[in-house]
């Protein structure tokens, strides 16, 4: 892949991203919180963002949503298909959710 | 208690709607809004269709204990756990959201409901009470339901260390024998 198309898949995943991520908190705050994973403050900040404001951080070269498997375990469960299936997803979703927001931020 | 206010009662009904339409029982209703206990009844006639069930909330906290239903109250009390922590979403605003993600979570990965609304409302109360409280699996470092009482030094989750026949239901059975027939 060259540089170009690279730097513009990301403005575009980045674009999608904080798009979604407004409308998100938009609908509802709360819920949107607990599923991108980050405090309330930064979900005001993102929800106030203005379209130009998005644009410039879309297209700032990096990308402005991060993996939210810091360790190997959630990662390993969800792929792991040995076990039972639903209980491994379930494991999973116990780990994610009581991920500290602060880890992000 | 003066008049009661048009507003706060408006906003209750709306309140108990949702509530009754998640499964809630009437006393769940009683405690969390102030509408009497007969227009609690006939709007949970008119959601419903049915009168509500009758009889007593389950009050034991061993329920949430057992091995499937853990998992279950675990993950319900890590999203409900995470929501007020990091949002200004509390009460019984947060129960029902932490709920409806958690209702979200189980058709998402079809899995069949084992918290129903009540349950989970009752668990959250237990929390408050600290009747129950959460400890860190040695093993894979989540929060789970435990008894505070219990000694959990080296506690290990149900889901690391699972018991022998966990999981393994007639209906467990019966599913497997279908899909291996298909």
């Amino acid at each position: 892949m060259k540089m170009d198309e690279m730097l513009d898949e990301m403005r575009d995943v980045n674009l999608n991203y904080l798009m979604l991520a407004q409308s998100m908190i938009q609908h509802d705050k709360a819920t949107a919180v607990f599923r991108l994973g980050i405090t309330q403050d930064v979900a005001e900040l993102v929800e106030a963002l203005t379209p130009a404001q998005i644009l410039k951080l879309a297209s700032s070269g990096m990308m402005v949503s991060r993996l939210r498997f810091d360790g190997g375990a959630v990662l390993n469960m969800l792929t792991n298909y040995t076990k039972d299936r639903s209980l491994a997803q379930s494991h999973a979703a116990i780990l994610m959710a009581a991920q500290q927001a602060e880890a992000f931020a | 208690m003066g008049k009661k206010s048009l507003l706060t009662e408006m906003r209750d009904t709306q309140l108990a709607i949702e509530l009754i339409e998640v499964g809630a029982r009437p006393q769940v209703l009683e405690s969390e809004t102030t509408l009497s206990r007969e227009r609690l009844l006939k709007l949970y006639k008119e959601v419903k269709g049915v009168s509500p069930p009758k009889g007593m909330l389950p009050f034991s906290t061993d329920w949430f204990l057992t091995w499937l239903p853990n998992v279950h109250s675990s993950l319900f009390i890590n999203i409900h756990r995470y929501i007020t922590r990091n949002s200004d979403c509390n009460g019984i605003e947060a129960v029902l959201k932490s709920y409806r993600l958690y209702q979200e979570y189980l058709h998402t990965n079809q899995i069949e409901a084992v918290l129903s609304f009540t349950r989970a409302w009752t668990l959250n109360r237990f929390f408050e009470s600290r009747m129950l409280e959460t400890a860190v699996c040695s093993d894979c470092g989540g929060h789970f339901v435990v008894h505070p009482d219990d000694l959990h030094d080296k506690y290990v989750c149900g889901l690391c260390n699972m018991p022998a026949r966990a999981g393994k239901t007639r209906k467990a059975k019966a599913a497997a024998e279908l899909s291996a027939a298909a």
